[in-house]
């Protein structure tokens, strides 16, 4: 015997009428995380939109573009694993942790200076955003540097480093995935009007509250 | 899509004696500035606890409001409809997405919460547990559960933990265009064919009784329920989420000449409040306790795809990753 | 031009959109990961959103308007090949299908937005980025899956047999061909097929999968011709469902 629903999608699954007990998942059944920042137009900052689960960068910018950016312009995505971020601790509102934070001496530096991206967030509560690119040999140093490069632009109540290898950038020849995205008015609210028949039908029939 | 009413009941972890009292005096006074906790910041168990409950029943109530309203998906009519369903129905899988990821930065995993989830030990919406007879009533539930949900999440958006207003801001933003699709969905059936009228306002009586438990039961004031309200994790009362939905659809439906199935229901002009027949708690005991028509199936569906999706995971899981809580 | 020859064409695009559309939004809800359900629920709806493009330039040629078109014609009245109809099955077959449709679907949309027939390019244009990331999407699954664990290559495999005479029906060719061919209008379904084959090759040879010898399968014919699997017209039967309380209805 299995599962008849009004879902006919439901009905075809087959399901059997008595589920047998299941097992816990395993460990990163969900797969690890990444994070997401979308860019919404042209010279615009890269923004913090959220985290994917998945399997590898590539699947989780698939999963993100869909996730992140279905709706609202957006011109490009970047991705990276969580576990390549570095993060600070956290400011009050309105301060600089900056000013706040001893940076430590670095366990390891690479003998070659390479990029960093900083992204700063100005307020908790809100999204961190791309304040720009360092070159360093180390995460503390990369900090350091962008204290002095964007560190006394307001408050700043915490900041993320990443590498830039560590960050899956979509390509410039990728932009015409999102094109269409402002026409795909239904699934938006603006698309449903309705004061007119709501209007016509209250004159044909004159309804009063009971 | 969720009301929040089943969350607040006492838990064992009231007792704020043990909490460290001058990073506590910290932490409330960050809140009372009007300030967000951020996840790396220091909470009391209490509130860590209270958030994961809430936000991960909030999630599991997106995931499970999915089905509902997929019962119609194949058969939504006409382009317009057909599009606007999908849409939706992916919506609410969005969600759920975002909010485990927000419960996530708490330190509880989606997989436990997955677990939790299809074995039946934690909640959901109360409402998810009805069916969709007819295409009306899917059009009843973008309409009324979702604006019900905002009445609810437009007040937690405003709590004062970061991820779970990020998650909900978007999500608001998201519900809008479920709001007023179900609203034009439903205005088309009840302006439309005779046929239609009939089908939307049988599909009204069937929802009206579980749209009223929507926001749960009164909500009893102790001084575990004032805590939870001075660290914005409630931000607004069971009742005062039921009276602001009452007074922002009930017009609506009226105008569209409807009834809405209770006799008793009316605004009190003195009062300010809305009246109505009390709803049957009783039931919707049962119905969370898993004694509801579709309790069963929405479960069985779950863990069906959980199950049937597992391939995919196995497959594709990197042994060398190690799991990292989201940061934000 | 030949209008038949246009609405013929039109007919085969937006019918195997709209059915393949209708089977990927079957899967929300249902899919193996949260992420992945939201995905493919997004190319479910491009595809629905490209067959109403399709329908509305049929329209523009005086065919009915689209939802009386798509909602109540009957299986035999369907241009679509019948791969885009046959059941979900597991996720195996509806990624390996996805990944078969794309990469042609994709090929037809670059050939048409060089169209001689501008109304046609113009949609192809506009579309063309979406199928991209829809190709993307069945390319990097089929590169994961197609070279991770036993069982996934064996579903893989298993499903690619299956589906593999169904896709070679994609190209069954229209009795109008050479006209289109003449015309313009696009390079026809041999030159599609052959640019296909190339392209699904290309992932293929990166995974642990082996793609059947294409000459010794007999292909699935006839869907361009209205004749269809059993499973058409049930599916049409639930998509109209609702719409056909009423046809006249404003829903």
């Amino acid at each position: 015997m299995s599962l008849t629903s009004l879902d006919p999608r439901v009905t075809r699954l087959n399901l059997p009428e008595e589920m047998p007990t299941i097992e816990p998942k395993p460990e990163l059944d969900q797969f690890e995380t990444y994070e997401a920042f979308h860019q919404k137009k042209e010279g615009a900052a890269h923004t913090y939109v959220g985290p994917v689960h998945a399997p590898n960068e590539d699947v989780a910018f698939l999963f993100a573009k869909e996730q992140y950016s279905r709706r609202f312009p957006c011109v490009g995505l970047w991705i990276v694993r969580t576990e390549n971020v570095m993060v600070t601790p956290y400011s009050g509102d309105g301060e600089n942790v900056y000013d706040m934070m001893r940076v430590e001496e670095p366990a390891e530096r690479s003998a070659q200076a390479e990029a960093y991206e900083i992204f700063h967030l100005k307020k908790r509560g809100k999204a961190h955003t791309h304040a720009g690119r360092v070159m360093a040999t180390s995460y503390q140093e990369a900090l350091q540097e962008a204290r002095t490069q964007f560190g006394d632009k307001g408050p700043i109540v915490n900041v993320w480093v990443v590498k830039s290898k560590h960050v899956l950038q979509s390509a410039e020849e990728d932009k015409d995935m999102w094109t269409t995205i402002p026409e795909k008015k239904y699934r938006e609210a603006i698309a449903y009007k309705v004061m007119d028949k709501i209007t016509k039908y209250k004159e044909e029939h004159k309804t009063t509250a009971p | 899509m969720y009301g929040g009413g089943n969350v607040f009941e006492a838990t064992k972890f009231d007792d704020l004696q043990t909490e460290d009292p001058v990073k506590l005096a910290e932490f409330e006074a960050r809140i009372a500035r009007g300030e967000k906790i951020e996840p790396n910041d220091w909470m009391p168990q209490l509130y860590r606890k209270q958030l994961i409950r809430m936000i991960e029943q909030h999630a599991h109530s997106e995931i499970i409001g999915a089905l509902p309203e997929g019962t119609w998906i194949t058969r939504a009519p006409g382009f317009r409809r057909k599009m606007a369903q999908m849409a939706k129905v992916q919506d609410e899988v969005g969600h759920a997405q975002l909010l485990y990821s927000a419960a996530e930065t708490l330190g509880k995993t989606r997989e436990q919460m997955l677990t939790d989830l299809i074995n039946g030990k934690s909640k959901y919406s109360n409402v998810f547990n009805y069916p969709a007879f007819t295409w009306a009533d899917s059009n009843i539930i973008s309409w009324l559960i979702d604006a019900g949900a905002i009445v609810n999440q437009m007040a937690n958006a405003k709590g004062s933990y970061g991820p779970y207003s990020r998650a909900l801001e978007r999500i608001c933003a998201e519900e809008a265009f479920h709001l007023k699709y179900g609203h034009d969905a439903v205005v088309h059936m009840a302006t439309g064919t005779p046929k239609q009228r009939e089908m939307i306002q049988a599909a009204l009586n069937r929802w009206w009784p579980p749209i009223m438990t929507f926001f749960g039961p009164s909500d009893k004031m102790s001084t575990h329920t004032e805590t939870l309200m001075r660290w914005k994790v409630k931000m607004a009362s069971n009742d005062e989420c039921r009276q602001q939905f009452l007074d922002m659809y009930v017009p609506k439906i009226w105008e569209l000449g409807l009834t809405v199935p209770d006799p008793k229901l009316k605004k009190n002009m003195e009062t300010g409040q809305w009246e109505y027949t009390e709803p049957d708690w009783d039931e919707f005991k049962r119905v969370i306790n898993g004694d509801g028509p579709c309790n069963a199936e929405r479960l069985a569906v779950r863990r069906t795809a959980e199950e049937r999706g597992a391939w995919v995971r196995r497959a594709l899981l990197n042994p060398k990753a190690k799991y990292v809580r989201p940061l934000a | 031009m030949n209008e038949l020859a246009i609405k013929d064409l039109l007919y085969k695009l937006a019918d195997d959109q709209l059915i393949l559309g209708h089977r990927n939004s079957e899967w929300t809800g249902f899919g193996p990961i949260l992420e992945e359900d939201i995905a493919f629920s997004s190319m479910a709806q491009d595809k629905i959103g490209h067959s109403l493009a399709f329908y509305t330039l049929l329209q523009e040629l005086g065919e009915a308007d689209p939802d009386t078109v798509a909602f109540t014609r009957n299986a035999n009245q369907f241009h679509n090949s019948q791969l885009v109809e046959l059941p979900n099955g597991e996720y195996d077959f509806s990624l390996i299908r996805h990944f078969l449709y794309d990469n042609a679907e994709i090929i037809r949309f670059e050939m048409l937005s060089q169209s001689g027939y501008e109304p046609i390019a113009k949609v192809a244009t506009k579309l063309k980025g979406e199928v991209k990331y829809h190709v993307l999407h069945a390319n990097t699954w089929i590169k994961n899956l197609g070279t991770s664990t036993e069982e996934a290559i064996l579903r893989l495999q298993t499903s690619l047999n299956e589906a593999i005479p169904y896709a070679l029906g994609m190209f069954e060719l229209s009795q109008y061909e050479q006209q289109l061919i003449d015309a313009g209008v696009y390079a026809g379904e041999d030159a599609v097929k052959a640019e296909w084959f190339k392209r699904i090759q290309a992932v293929i040879e990166k995974t642990d999968l082996k793609l059947p010898d294409l000459n010794t399968i007999e292909p699935k014919l006839g869907g361009r011709y209205g004749e269809h699997t059993e499973h058409l017209q049930p599916l049409l039967d639930e998509m109209a469902e609702v719409f056909k309380i009423d046809p006249t209805a404003e829903w």
